[in-house]
């Protein structure tokens, strides 16, 4: 008896060693940190593609000129849910003035976001930024309107395309990474949504078909697939990898009805240029393809017309706007949702500066 | 009884497989005409080379009775670091290829000491090297992807070793490569000592260790035979992909492992064939490439493939139940 009552003392002295001493480490890390520079925990979606580096880049040249320090962490690749959501727990519990944000998953997330909330820190959206998040988590985005690039994308097509419609059922093909992040959906979407109005007031009759995900929240393509003049077909490869994209890609390129197709990102858009390397069916007077973001392989395919042209969004900007907003918000300021744009470009304003400057590697 | 001996000299197991290859083929030309193209033909070696390779190494260490599961995410990692030296360091290609492949040996080895010196099981030993291979490729290739040489880039000879164009026709000359080395590691499995004592390793490590066999010698080499000719697949996944993404490569391992066992190779070591492995390479890759083709969404070709690696290794378990038996 006396042997119990001496361990449960000891367990509770223990216990509130424990709490007592957390507590004071945290205060201690606090004290530390007002005398250091500000430092903020920055979660991308990765590295593994130039883009990622541009944001960086960008992000980086401001807070340098901001005098502050980013630590930007990202997972290996865009199908590792998992492992984003740990990083942001471990951003979280760096205790970082705020926290820069894009969730490959907001579901998967929600935890993570709701003890930032509860730990006071804010959340600032990058990039697809974090769609559906509770209401006051996230205080401000700077990101791409991927619904509205997603349309420049299919007004840039039209125009390609437009000679070539009318004559017997014809096809357009959009490969989409995934049916899952923010980014990829709103623009594979506004990308069809664009496509079906122009369509429509041109008076043709359009179809959907493909990935369950997209047909289902596609705008205004209400004929079936036998009445159709123009279908657009939704392929998405089971991973996020160029070579499964090159995989959808291809059967699409081969069907005698394509006249046209769209890659929503870098690795899609090389999937489908790799594609073309045996199939050369895209080309002028050929298949009009259409590519997003840059990269060295995507350039190279616009300046030699592969590629019938490309959006590219402005990832240096991105990166910058993070930083800034990041700052403000710490500071006490309003911050309201910065849109970074996007442009249109072909082989013809590649090489112009305005344009040039949002290209990279 | 002429026709039955012919059989049994194959091997049931490869005349199946043989089978059912051909029952593919004729289903995916017959469901959709454009799989009948040549361009697809061209575009389905440009998938079963690095299967091709990877499964070949592989083979080895399925037959002393262990598995190399690093082969996936090693390729990868092989030609990020070799593709990093030639892209942003500025080496000659020849030698960013080598590196891949020494790279690939360095690894093999590091397994074999593992599993060999260590006894380690093969399983844990290379599940740690597959995530040893999967952040060092990230290192190596500073967190970029990287794009090989490519188009009319200097250097981009190096993707007309797998597809050489000739006149605006692309010729799969990858086949060479393949068919050689399958040729070669069949001699050196069924007529060199290394390939006897890989496989009776299989059979009975215990009895080859009491037979003087030594068999930590050769168990070492079945993991670097694995290592080189995932250094080779590196090089193929390069010729024939546009940018190697850091980060990839995690279950590239099961298209080579499964491809093996679909082949005939034993899943508990000891009996299998690189003829087989390469048959079973070719189903793998016709199901990867052909899919897509019958409208088949992603999801359900995964389904495919997992429930015909099932059928393959319920055939191996009936069979070794009638061996035992």
């Amino acid at each position: 008896m006396k042997k119990k009552l001496f361990a449960g003392l000891l367990t509770v002295a223990l216990a509130v060693g424990m709490l007592t001493g957390c507590g004071n480490s945290g205060s201690d890390d606090k004290k530390s940190g007002s005398d250091k520079k500000m430092s903020f925990e920055i979660v991308s979606k990765g590295f593994q593609s130039t883009y990622w580096q541009a944001v960086y880049k960008g992000a980086k040249a401001k807070a340098d000129e901001l005098g502050v320090e980013i630590n930007m962490v990202g997972p290996n690749t865009e199908s590792d849910v998992a492992d984003q959501v740990q990083m942001l727990n471990s951003a979280i519990n760096a205790q970082p003035p705020a926290i820069g944000l894009a969730a490959l998953d907001t579901d998967a997330c929600l935890d993570g976001i709701q003890s930032a909330m509860d730990a006071n820190i804010p959340i600032i959206g990058f990039d697809s930024g974090v769609p559906d998040a509770p209401e006051g988590a996230v205080y401000a985005n700077a990101a791409t309107d991927n619904y509205a690039a997603g349309k420049v994308a299919a007004e840039g097509m039209y125009k390609g395309i437009k000679d070539k419609i009318g004559n017997g059922k014809v096809r357009i093909g959009e490969v989409n990474q995934d049916a899952t992040s923010e980014s990829i959906t709103q623009r594979g979407l506004g990308f069809i949504d664009k496509m079906v109005e122009l369509l429509k007031a041109d008076g043709y009759k359009v179809c959907v078909v493909g990935n369950d995900f997209y047909v289902g929240k596609a705008k205004g393509a209400d004929a079936k697939e036998a009445d159709a003049d123009v279908i657009i077909e939704v392929a998405v490869p089971a991973e996020t990898t160029t070579s499964a994209c090159q995989q959808v890609a291809e059967p699409v390129l081969q069907k005698s009805d394509t006249i046209a197709i769209f890659g929503s990102n870098q690795v899609s858009a090389e999937g489908i240029v790799n594609a073309n390397e045996t199939l050369k069916v895209c080309g002028p007077d050929k298949i009009v393809a259409v590519g997003f973001d840059s990269g060295s392989v995507l350039k190279a395919a616009v300046t030699d017309q592969t590629l019938f042209g490309a959006v590219t969004q402005a990832p240096v900007s991105i990166g910058e706007n993070l930083v800034q907003l990041l700052y403000d918000v710490s500071n006490g300021k309003d911050v309201k949702d910065v849109d970074t744009g996007c442009q249109w470009y072909n082989y013809q304003n590649i090489t112009d500066e305005e344009i040039a400057q949002n290209l990279y590697d | 009884m002429n026709n039955n001996s012919i059989i049994k000299k194959i091997g049931m197991q490869k005349v199946i497989t043989l089978g059912i290859l051909l029952l593919l083929l004729i289903f995916f030309s017959l469901a959709n005409p454009t799989f009948r193209k040549y361009t697809t033909f061209l575009s389905l070696m440009g998938y079963t080379y690095y299967i091709a390779f990877m499964a070949i190494g592989v083979t080895f260490p399925l037959l002393t009775g262990g598995v190399d599961l690093s082969v996936g995410t090693g390729l990868i990692c092989y030609a990020l670091a070799g593709g990093y030296l030639v892209v942003y360091k500025g080496w000659p290609v020849w030698l960013g290829l080598l590196i891949a492949v020494l790279f690939g040996v360095v690894i093999g080895l590091f397994n074999g000491f593992a599993v060999a010196v260590l006894d380690l099981p093969p399983f844990l030993a290379t599940l740690c090297t597959c995530m040893i291979t999967r952040g060092l490729g990230s290192i190596c290739s500073n967190g970029t992807g990287v794009p090989w040489p490519n188009g009319s880039a200097e250097g981009a000879w190096f993707r007309n070793l797998f597809r050489l164009k000739v006149g605006g026709v692309s010729i799969p000359i990858g086949i060479i490569w393949v068919v050689l080395a399958v040729v070669i590691m069949s001699i050196v499995l069924n007529h060199t000592r290394t390939g006897r004592y890989v496989l009776s390793i299989g059979s009975n490590k215990e009895a080859a260790k009491l037979c003087g066999i030594n068999v930590v010698r050769y168990q070492i080499t079945a993991y670097v035979i694995s290592g080189f000719f995932a250094g080779l697949a590196g090089i193929a996944f390069a010729a024939s992909f546009a940018t190697i993404q850091p980060g990839l490569g995690a279950g590239f391992e099961l298209d080579a492992i499964g491809a093996a066992i679909i082949g005939g190779v034993s899943t508990a070591g000891g009996y299998g064939t690189v003829t087989g492995t390469i048959l079973g390479v070719l189903i793998m890759s016709l199901l990867k490439t052909g899919l897509p083709y019958i409208d088949l969404q992603a999801n359900w070709q995964q389904i495919i493939i997992g429930i015909v690696l099932i059928v393959a290794v319920m055939i191996d378990i009936i069979r070794s139940r009638r061996v035992s038996a």
